[in-house]
Parts: structure tokens; C-alpha cells; sequence
């Protein structure tokens, strides 16, 4: 049980203190804790808008903006207006000019639109409709909200209906600039990049529902050399960063691949198989897994080739993937392509070392410090592929 | 979704927030606006231990205008740059960058420092901060540091930094004041992640020219011979060489893609030379 933080704030104008728990986020606290209903939830990531208030008179999202982050604020919901004549005006226009069907998205349109018309009075249509686009509404088609908001910030510009709520001031302050400054001091030399490897592709298309890739990359030992180590499925694992395998037994693999993607981290733990073929000096690997964290599933396969290269031996590798669950919405393919680049870079300069001999391969399971939701299953499929 | 349990402290100056996030041995987490943060955890992408709260950090609120510097703390706001409320070392760059991120409710929270230490790709101040070659000072355990930004990208989503370190401040040189610069962020609606960035800047007083392609897979890229096409022979040869070197620079990309990425990075060389 993680323990709760005490809070204090003002919320429509009244004290309230309360012991909140930390994931507590800002609307739920109002909804569930102070019975006020009109904040709405939509997504509950930012996106929608049902959720804005005021927090120190700029309008925020309360879905995630944690109520612990507000002690000491002045939160203003869409109740807390009675005696606001704009917020009045607001909401006759949105009556006026059918602003509202529902009404799940108009607490949020309220209190953004309330920003807009203080902050830019006789904001024109295309500015109403730039400033607003962060809310959003299923049912109007938004004309009539447009419309509403323009009214309003016309009759505020006119004199008419006063801006009223204070404009900008954040909660800690406007910054402070101040002139001089402490002299930097020198910067550190740019850190040293992952060994630069030619990736070059071998796919050239890929079905609709599978993402697929490749990936090539040389390493200074002749290919015999080379497959002897591919054949001991888990050295190559241990090449392969935040690869685990716990069981070989035969073709089948069990095991994990944690990866860590800016804040994300994920362990992706599954089954596969590895099917090698000593005579093509090639081989297929095959696995899911399944992240208990985030519930998300990745199924993959890659397929391996060894060549000559020189006095080296080129590994190309192609991927298939699929990743389903709530990571998959993470899934952008150019942030896996970016993050298979790396993983392949390392992976190489591992290999190499352990091909060397030496403990360089002892990096073993350490996190690529670079996944996201959409490279673990990259990870998932590569490590499977290289025998996770 | 509602985020997992965590515990959450307020970190009352730089010391103690570094001194928690030690403490929390890898399970501790900075928020700063939280409008990464807040979602990733409400989808449980992210689990946490510990939330270090820095948001109250009136050190990290200052802007410090050095000799041909602006030293950005990492608090600042995106409407704060579109305010205008801090002065811009880019002749009006960042209060055009910063009002374009995201949504006015969540630009009041989101920070300048927490974007570039998530760092995702398709984020909006990693590219405008790649072109006025800026560098991060980090605060740590071991003292501090500064790391400029192009070498401390090192992937999608991940800048080199530390989980015990914090990123205090960004330090840019000021453009001159006949310095221009372009800026196209292509998106389908307003208020979301870019689908391609470009970034142009001219400051033939300082003879600092650079071109850059963001919203790629990775960081931000510098198209260095673009830059010097421009700055050497003019708009046209700079704007003929993108196709070539945006082609070069990002080979995976799709033709959409990088067709995307082209326009992006032309439209913003014309408004350079004032279309
Ligand atoms: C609906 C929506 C749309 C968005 N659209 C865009 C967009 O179009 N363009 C864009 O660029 N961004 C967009 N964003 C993201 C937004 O800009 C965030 O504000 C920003 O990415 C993160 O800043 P923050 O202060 O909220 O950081 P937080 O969420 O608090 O933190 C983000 C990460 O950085 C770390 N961190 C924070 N501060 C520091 C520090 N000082 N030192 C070290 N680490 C730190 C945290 O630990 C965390 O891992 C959008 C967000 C939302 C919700
Ligand atoms: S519920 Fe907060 S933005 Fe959708
Ligand atoms: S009125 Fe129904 S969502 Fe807007």
C-alpha cells in the first residue's frame, strides 16, 4: 500500500483539505472525493478536453494532472462560475447557437472557451476554431460552438462582457529573467555512438497485419566461426541486450526480454523455437510473449542468414512482427526501425566481443536503453530470433 | 485508465530532488508538467515507485541572459514561450514552435525541460532546440554537467541523461537580429505530434546557417550540406539538395514519408528567404 500525501487547495473558491492517494489524478478527486460532477472524463490521456479546469486561472487537464501536483493551487471547475457574467454569456451563446447536443463535452468547451475569450477578445472564426481544437466533440459538428465562442469574445472585445480571470499567472510565478549568468561549464565530449553498422533491407514488402524488417550487419570472423556460436542459442541471447533465456530444451526456448523505452519499460516473457539449418548457414526463430505489466502481446519471427563478407561474415536478419494490446498504440514503425538500428549496433559490437574472446560479451542482460512499446516487440521478435 | 499505485514527494530544492531520486534506486521518476508523464501512466505504459515532484522549482523557472546567450530554465512553459513571457533567442522561432505543441490547456503544464528529456522523436522542442544548437546543463549526483543536445540524443525517446540526473536548463547562442528563420510542422490536426519537421535558420552575422529534419525515427537530423548549399550559393541550391540528402540521411523511410519530410524542410527554407 503506497501511502497518501495530504492536500489543501482552493476549489471554487472554498477551502478543501483532503488526504489524497498519489495516483489520485485531479478529476477524479473532484468528481469522487468533492461530488463535483461536471469535470467529465473522456480518454483520461490528455487528448479530448472533457476533463479541463482551471488551475490558477489557465485552463489544464485534470486527467492528468495529479492532485497531489495541486496542492496550494486554485482550481476552478465548471460549477464554480455563478458569478461570472462571460461564463453566463458563455453559456446562454452555447444554448443559442446549439453548441450542445449531449452535453458530455461541454463542461471541458466551457472552460477552455472561457480561456480563449479572455485571453483573445474578437478572436475571428479560425482562430476560435485553432484555439478550441483541443476539445472535442462527437455530436455538434462544432459550428455552433464556433459560433458561441466567436460571439463571445467579440462582446468581450467590445467592451461589453469583462475578460475578468487573470491571464498567465502560473502557479509558481512568471519566470524570472535575469541578466549575466553563471558561465557554463565546458561540455563533456559528445558521448560515443553505438558502432555505426550498414543496415541495408532485404524485405520489400510487407503483409498488411505484420510489421516486418531487416536489419544486416558484419562481424571480422569467417562465417564457420560465426555460426558455431549461433548455434549456442543462448550465447547468442546473452549478445542480445535485456535478453533472458531461462529453459532450452531442444528447439523450444523459454525466456524474457525486458526493454526500456524512454520512461516505458516492459518484460516481454514468452516461448519460441529456434530452427537452425547448419548446411544454409541459416536458421528460423519463432516466439510470443506477453508483457504482465501492460498486458500487451508481441508475436514475431526472424529469419538469419550468415555470408562471406571478406574475411567476415555479413548476418542478415528479417523480422516479422505483430503487437497487440495497449502498447501497440505506441506503435509508431519508424521508432522501431530506429530502435532495431540500435539494438542491432549493439548486438554486433556484443557478438564481436564475445567472438573476441574476451569478457566483452559481458554486457549481458542490461536493457538497451532505448525501447519503446513498439521496440519491445522488436526486442521480442529479434530475441526470439537470436534464441530468447 | 487509472495509473497504479505510487508514492509522491515534493523535492523542495535541486539537491533533495536528485537525493530522492537516488533513493528511489531506479524505481523514481521526475514529473515535471506531467503531460507525457500523466498519460503513460494512466495507460499503465509506465509503472513508477516513487514521483519526484520538481514542478515548484523556482531555480529551474529562471531565465538567464548571458553575452550573446539565453539560458532557459527547464521549468519554462510552452505558452510561456508563446506569451512571450520569456525573451526569445530565436527572433520569434520559439513562440512559434511552443504555441504550436499540443493544446493551450496542456501547454500551460508542459515543460521545456520534461519534452526534451522524453525526447520522443515527434516532439516539437527537440527539433527547434537541434537547430539554434543548444546544450542541456544536468544536475546529478557527481555535480554538473553540460551536454549539447545533437550528440546527447541517442535514440528515439532517450537522451543521455542519468535516471539520478536532472536537466536544469537549456543554453542557446541568441540569433542575430537580422538573423530569419522557417519552421513547417506538418500534422493532420492541430495540436498533435508532428508528422514531419523542418527547421531552417540563417544568421549570416554570425555565419551560423543550419537546416534540420525532425519528426523522423530518431533525432532529429542535421542536414549539413543543405546548410551549406544555403549559405554558400543561395536558396535555390540549398532547396534543390533536400530531396537528395533527406533521402540519404533517412533511407527507410516510405515515399509519403519522405516526401513529407521534404516539403517540410523546403517550406521552411522558403520562409527564410520570405517565400
Ligand atoms: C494531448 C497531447 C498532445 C501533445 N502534443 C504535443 C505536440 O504536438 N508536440 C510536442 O512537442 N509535445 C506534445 N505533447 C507533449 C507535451 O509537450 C509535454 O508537455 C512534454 O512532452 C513533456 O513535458 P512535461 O513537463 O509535461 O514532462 P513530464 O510529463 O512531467 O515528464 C516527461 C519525462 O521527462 C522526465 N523529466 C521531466 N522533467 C525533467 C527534468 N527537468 N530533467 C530530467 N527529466 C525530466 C520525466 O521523468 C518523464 O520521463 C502533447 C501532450 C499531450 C497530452
Ligand atoms: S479526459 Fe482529460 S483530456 Fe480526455
Ligand atoms: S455535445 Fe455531445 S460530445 Fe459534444
Amino acid at each position: 500500500m503506497k501511502r497518501t500525501v495530504p492536500l489543501a487547495l482552493t476549489v471554487n473558491g472554498d477551502p478543501v483539505e483532503a488526504q489524497v492517494e498519489p495516483r489520485t489524478h485531479l478529476a477524479d478527486f473532484l468528481r469522487g472525493a468533492l461530488g463535483l460532477t461536471g469535470t467529465h472524463l473522456g480518454c483520461e490521456h490528455g487528448v479530448c478536453g472533457a476533463c479541463t479546469v482551471m488551475i490558477d486561472g489557465q485552463p489544464a487537464r485534470s486527467c492528468i494532472t495529479f492532485a497531489a501536483a495541486c496542492d496550494g493551487a486554485e482550481v476552478r471547475t465548471v460549477e464554480g462560475f455563478s458569478d461570472d457574467p462571460t461564463m453566463a454569456a458563455l453559456r446562454e451563446a452555447f444554448s443559442q447557437h446549439h453548441g450542445l447536443q449531449c452535453g458530455y463535452c461541454t463542461p471541458g468547451m466551457l472552460i477552455s472557451a472561457r480561456d480563449v475569450v479572455a485571453r483573445l477578445p474578437g478572436a475571428d472564426e479560425q482562430r476560435v476554431r485553432l484555439e478550441m481544437s483541443g476539445n472535442l466533440c462527437r455530436c455538434t459538428g462544432y459550428m455552433g460552438i464556433v459560433a458561441a465562442v466567436k460571439q463571445v469574445a467579440g462582446q468581450v472585445a467590445e467592451g461589453v462582457l469583462p475578460p475578468g480571470l487573470p491571464t498567465g499567472a502560473s502557479l509558481a510565478g512568471l519566470p524570472r529573467v535575469v541578466a549575466g549568468g553563471v558561465s557554463a561549464p565546458p561540455a563533456a565530449p559528445a558521448p560515443e555512438r553505438l558502432a555505426e553498422t550498414p543496415a541495408e533491407s532485404l524485405l520489400s514488402e510487407a503483409d498488411a497485419s505484420w510489421q516486418a524488417l531487416a536489419e544486416s550487419f558484419t562481424v571480422g570472423h569467417p562465417p564457420a566461426e560465426v555460426w558455431r556460436l549461433f548455434e549456442d542459442v543462448a550465447a547468442v541471447a546473452g549478445c542480445l541486450p535485456g535478453a533472458e533465456l531461462s529453459e532450452v530444451a531442444g528447439e523450444r526456448l523459454t525466456g524474457r526480454l525486458r526493454v526500456k523505452f524512454g520512461p516505458i519499460r516492459g518484460a516481454f516473457e514468452g516461448e519460441g523455437r529456434h530452427r537452425p539449418d547448419p548446411a544454409a548457414q541459416s536458421g528460423l526463430l519463432q516466439g510470443s510473449g506477453l508483457d504482465r505489466n501492460s498486458g500487451s502481446r508481441a508475436r514475431g519471427e526472424a529469419r538469419y542468414r550468415l555470408e562471406p563478407a571478406g574475411a567476415g561474415t555479413r548476418v542478415s536478419v528479417e523480422v516479422r512482427y505483430q503487437l497487440t494490446g495497449p502498447l501497440a498504440q505506441f506503435g509508431r514503425s519508424g521508432l522501431v526501425r530506429d530502435f532495431a538500428g540500435r539494438l542491432t549496433a549493439e548486438f554486433a559490437r556484443n557478438l564481436s566481443a564475445r567472438l573476441e574472446g574476451g569478457a566483452g560479451a559481458a554486457r549481458p542482460a542490461r536493457e538497451l536503453d532505448a525501447v519503446s512499446l513498439t521496440l519491445s516487440v522488436i526486442w521480442s521478435r529479434i530475441r526470439r530470433l537470436f534464441g530468447g | 485508465m487509472k495509473a497504479a499505485a505510487f508514492d509522491y514527494a515534493r523535492a523542495g530544492d535541486l539537491a533533495e530532488a536528485v537525493r530522492l531520486l537516488g533513493e528511489g534506486e531506479g524505481s523514481a521518476k521526475l514529473i515535471a508538467g506531467g503531460q507525457s508523464l500523466g498519460p503513460m501512466l494512466n495507460l499503465r505504459l509506465v509503472r513508477v515507485g516513487l514521483l519526484v515532484d520538481i514542478r515548484r522549482l523556482e531555480a529551474l523557472r529562471t531565465v538567464e541572459e548571458g553575452e550573446g546567450t539565453l539560458r532557459y530554465g527547464a521549468l519554462i512553459t510552452h505558452s510561456e514561450f508563446e506569451d512571450g513571457r520569456v525573451p526569445d533567442a530565436g527572433n520569434g522561432l520559439l513562440r512559434q514552435v511552443g504555441g504550436g505543441i499540443a493544446y493551450r490547456a496542456v501547454r500551460n503544464r508542459g515543460t521545456l525541460g520534461g519534452s526534451l528529456a522524453h525526447a520522443d522523436p515527434a516532439a516539437d522542442w527537440i527539433s527547434a532546440f537541434t537547430a539554434l544548437d543548444a546544450t542541456l546543463q544536468i544536475e546529478g549526483p557527481a555535480g554538473r554537467r553540460s551536454l549539447p543536445l545533437a550528440g546527447g540524443l541517442l535514440g528515439a525517446f532517450t537522451l543521455d541523461l542519468g535516471e539520478t540526473e536532472i536537466l536544469t536548463a537549456v543554453e542557446v547562442p541568441r540569433l542575430g537580429a537580422g538573423a530569419r528563420w522557417g519552421w513547417h510542422k506538418i500534422n493532420r490536426k492541430t495540436g498533435e505530434f508532428a508528422d514531419a519537421i523542418g527547421v531552417a535558420l540563417l544568421d549570416e552575422e554570425r555565419g551560423f546557417c543550419r537546416v534540420v529534419c525532425g519528426a523522423v525515427e530518431g533525432p532529429p537530423v542535421v542536414l549539413a550540406a543543405v546548410a551549406e548549399a544555403l549559405r554558400a550559393e543561395g536558396r535555390q541550391a540549398g532547396r534543390a539538395l533536400v530531396p537528395a540528402a533527406v533521402a540519404e540521411a533517412l533511407p527507410a523511410l516510405d515515399p509519403v514519408g519522405r516526401h513529407l519530410h521534404v516539403v517540410a524542410v523546403q517550406r521552411a527554407i522558403d520562409q527564410v528567404f520570405g517565400r
